[in-house]
């Protein structure tokens, strides 16, 4: 195992070190107001399927690439982004309210006031009024209408007697009149402006989606845009009544979305989005390599697809190449993830001695290098912290190449290690097994760790399981350590990280996300037959719930610390890498942005040729 | 006749049932996670987890499971008949997803198999009239390139350079036939050329043998005794006889490629049918294999009749009853 992977560490070294020494300074190429112009149609190919989680119904609907269509191209919210890259792209603005309002009632209320002149799509053609916002969140309320993130809005007064069924509305929201909405929290919640940017919250109306009540997934290609382009198609659809309803030409689920200008849109209404192009069209391709030559030739413009090495290096290369290479941060962590219970994760010298021996910079080269990610030294990335943590780097070593001195030392005092040797030198140390999906990276990865534990005494017996995610989410197959897990945020701010990741109050028996277990209790390990060391698994609960209530820049800094707490007290994960987005964009595109919030292309801010 | 195309009706349908039956046996058993996760978010709950599995039926039974799957294909669900249901993978009807693919691969396969069967049969033909001479080496050598070139290489080769390099087609990917028959052409030239390049090797191997056999039997002795021209002893008594075995491979080679193009579908971004059982096969996504699987076994079944009722007119000694 040692001499191939030896041979393709080099070799990615050695692609890798072309790629940096060429690349430098390749970043975002954006921002040339003196090339925008308006018209044209933008191509995006998409690689194999569009891989929606609910067929682009807003609803559900929780991939990060339908985000950036929905919130760029189709869906407005009362608050949103302003569709740029870094920090300004997570500051949330105005968009279908008329200002963002301060909470009153100590954090509880919040009031918006909706802009005149905000209009459905063709063919609802008419004002957006209080009441579209209340039908939107009553759907994401409905177990039976598919929601995937509803577990956001449950600050919301009433919110779970109406999932429940035992109330006819959600009591925390109120509509005084067509242009007033007002929220009411059970909670203060620092975020809530963030969860009411999210697609889901955008107005829906009422005439439309009765139609597809019950029905997940259905209230897609006769989606009702509020925003500057809609299906193409929609226009057509006749929606007297619910039999006549058919699904717009403009998207199929699977090879098509088209997207054209909305007629009733009011730029004015707007202060974001800037609708650059006509049209939009984003056509799902078989073949990754094909979506680049076409790239190359200019029949697309841009992809939602993996890229081929040889076009990544091409274009991080080529100084001819370079202004169509971009990248940004993806706001997304790479970890390997220790189970507390089982040992020898069970000891946190060991977890220490692990984020010590691990040469994160082999993992990421294995990857492709510095272009793919930056070396993660904490848990969530420094953008959704403003930086602050940049410094923060609790298990430094040389060159992020791990270090067998400052493991040992990290191992000293474990239960595992005899003498105090510095080893994990027990028989729990051997033979651990290690879950691993069937990636192209994953055998380097499993190298690569594989080599490092045995610096310090620890062997795995490897699983490669393609697909490896429902086996570490479920945990009662006892999992010790996986280097699958990836986490990305869902808007940017760290509950979305640490919510999900360490509550161990969510733990559950199936598709449970908090993979280290951190918080686990011997009453939750007996009920999801979780077998083990269950007796003083670190919790962060109660951290989490006074993280929650703040607001910034009490917020940040609370999770600060909480990030802080978890790397050196409790040490879940060894972090190893935040990833970028890269795009690669053809020559007809004359005006590229990123989009944080959704970490995509800012769709309505791209302009052509 | 009636009787006989009745009873073989009913055996199709037995047989798409029994593989129906054994592809929903090999994804249930397989550990594959639970289905539900898919639409339950990045953070699931219990009770959202529960809703999805009722919605599923993934909270019964395997064998109710099953039954609702025959129930809804026997009589439709909302999306209409025959029901098969809605994709693990992104929630889309796949009845939609199969009548959005099933054009693209249909005319990939007609295509492709109309040019190997021609070029396959006349190459065929010509080797064996022309038995050891140059041009049946150079049409054997062809036949052997044919089998011996992978058709992913044949196809990435094509496309760059016949459509990349030269200009000459209009590359990959599949436009509808409304789009304008040109632009229709001008796309599917290459993956049916790719597609059928290996067949007709097969194929003309196949005729060339069968012919030559023929053409030693006695019975063509005796027409060319009886002063029948050469063409006639060739088109009339030798290649008649000697296409029943090209006729039943060709029926079968048809039905399988309705599920089981996938290479070129990939390789030319045609997204038919067989590209859709692929996704769901690496996705685990059973509802869009077993339409898949369903679309090929009745394929096979329709085509394996096509054949037999061919048999009769090739063969005058085979009767149905």
């Amino acid at each position: 195992m040692k001499k191939p992977f030896g041979r393709l560490v080099a070799l990615a070294g050695v692609v890798a070190a072309i790629v940096v020494a060429t690349a430098a300074g390749a970043t975002a190429h954006s921002n040339k107001a003196s090339s925008i112009k308006s018209g044209g149609t933008l191509n995006v190919g998409w690689e194999q399927s569009f891989g929606f989680t609910d067929n682009m119904d807003p609803t559900g609907e929780y991939l990060g690439d339908a985000f950036g269509i929905l919130d760029n191209l189709l869906v407005r919210t009362l608050v949103g982004y302003t569709h740029n890259a870094d920090g300004p792209g997570n500051a949330i603005v105005a968009d279908i309210a008329t200002t963002v309002p301060k909470p009153t009632n100590g954090g509880l209320t919040y009031t918006f006031k909706i802009k005149q002149g905000v209009k459905f799509s063709p063919p609802v053609n008419r004002q957006v009024t209080s009441a579209d916002f209340v039908t939107a969140l009553e759907r994401e309320a409905n177990p039976k209408d598919g929601a995937q993130y509803a577990f956001y809005y449950k600050p919301i007064k009433g919110w779970d007697a109406y999932a429940a069924g035992k109330a006819k509305s959600i009591s925390g929201i109120k509509t005084p009149d067509a242009s007033t909405i007002v929220f009411t929290l059970t909670t203060p919640t620092g975020d809530f402006l963030k969860r009411l940017a999210m697609p889901a919250a955008g107005p829906m109306p009422v005439e439309v989606t009765k139609c597809f009540e019950g029905q997940p997934g259905k209230y897609t290609a006769d989606l009702i845009s509020t925003a500057g382009y809609m299906i193409k198609g929609i226009d057509e659809v006749d929606i007297s009544s619910c039999a006549n309803i058919k699904p717009a030409a403009g998207y199929d689920g699977q090879t098509i979305l088209d997207v054209v200008r909305n007629p009733n849109y009011v730029k004015s209404t707007d202060p974001t989005r800037k609708n650059y192009v006509d049209e939009v069209k984003f056509m799902v391709n078989a073949s990754n390599v094909d979506i680049y030559n076409k790239i190359e030739s200019g029949q697309l413009d841009m992809a939602t697809s993996s890229i081929p090495p040889a076009v990544l290096k091409k274009y991080a290369t080529s100084s001819s190449k370079k202004q169509y290479f971009h990248q940004n941060s993806g706001d997304r962590t790479w970890y390997i993830t220790m189970n507390l219970t089982q040992a020898p994760f069970d000891d946190i010298h060991v977890r220490r001695a692990m984020n010590y021996i691990v040469d994160k910079d082999a993992l990421r080269q294995g990857w492709g290098g510095p272009t793919v990610g930056d070396i993660a030294n904490h848990l969530v990335p420094d953008a959704l912290f403003g930086g602050q943590l940049k410094s923060y780097n609790p298990y430094k070593t040389p060159g992020n190449h791990g270090s067998a001195a400052l493991a040992m030392k990290a191992m000293k005092g474990s239960k595992y290690s005899t003498g105090n040797s510095g080893m994990c030198d027990a028989a729990a140390c051997k033979n651990v097994l290690l879950v691993s999906d069937t990636r192209g990276v994953d055998p380097g990865m499993v190298a690569t760790l594989q080599q490092d534990a045995k610096k310090i005494g620890i062997t795995f017996k490897v699983r490669q399981i393609n697909g490896a995610y429902p086996t570490i989410q479920t945990p009662s197959k006892n999992v010790p350590i996986s280097e699958r897990p990836g986490w990305g945020k869902d808007y940017a701010d760290a509950l979305t990280f640490f919510l999900p990741l360490f509550d161990g109050r969510t733990i559950i028996a199936n598709g449970n996300t908090n993979y280290s277990l951190v918080g686990v209790t011997p009453a939750q390990c007996k009920t999801l037959k979780i077998g083990g060391n269950c007796t003083g698994v670190p919790s962060v609960d109660t951290q989490l719930d006074k993280c929650s209530v703040q607001i910034d820049p009490a917020r940040t800094t609370c999770y600060e610390n909480l990030d802080k707490y978890l790397m050196t007290n409790v040490v879940p994960w060894v972090p190893w890498m935040w990833s970028k987005v890269t795009r690669i964009t053809s020559s007809n595109v004359t005006h590229y942005q990123f989009d944080q919030f959704a970490t995509t292309p800012a769709y309505a801010m791209i302009s052509v040729k | 006749m009636l009787l006989y195309l009745a009873r073989r009706l009913l055996w199709t349908i037995l047989v798409v049932l029994v593989v129906m039956f054994v592809t929903f046996l090999v994804f249930f058993k397989l550990p594959n996670g639970d289905p539900a996760l898919r639409f339950a978010g990045k953070s699931p709950t219990t009770a959202s987890l529960a809703e999805i599995h009722k919605r599923l039926h993934l909270d019964k039974p395997f064998y109710v499971e099953y039954g609702y799957f025959v129930k809804n294909f026997a009589v439709g669900d909302d999306q209409g008949w025959p029901g098969l249901g809605y994709s693990y993978g992104n929630y889309v009807s796949v009845r939609s997803e199969i009548l959005e693919r099933a054009p693209r691969t249909l005319f990939l396969v007609a295509g492709a198999a109309t040019l190997w069967l021609i070029f396959g049969v006349a190459i065929g033909v010509l080797s064996a009239v022309k038995r050891r001479t140059w041009i049946d080496r150079v049409a054997m050598g062809f036949a052997l390139f044919g089998i011996s070139a992978p058709v992913f290489w044949l196809g990435l080769m094509s496309l760059f350079v016949v459509w990349k390099k030269l200009g000459l087609t209009g590359g990959s990917g599949y436009v509808p036939l409304s789009d304008g028959i040109g632009a229709w052409f001008s796309h599917m030239i290459l993956p049916w050329t790719v597609l059928a390049l290996l067949y007709i090797a097969i194929y003309a191997r196949l005729t060339r043998n069968n012919l030559l056999e023929t053409l030693g039997e006695d019975y063509i002795r005796t027409a060319r005794a009886k002063g029948l021209s050469e063409r006639t002893v060739i088109f009339k008594h030798g290649l008649r006889a000697s296409l029943s075995p090209i006729a039943t491979i060709f029926g079968l080679d048809i039905a399988l490629l309705v599920g089981g193009a996938i290479i070129t579908e990939s390789v030319f971004n045609i997204q038919g049918l067989g590209w859709l059982a692929f996704n769901g096969a690496i996705t685990q996504d059973l509802p869009s294999v077993l339409g898949v699987v369903i679309c090929t076994a009745t394929a096979v079944a329709v085509m394996n009749l096509v054949v037999d009722v061919v048999y009769a007119f090739l063969d005058p000694r085979v009767r149905y009853a």
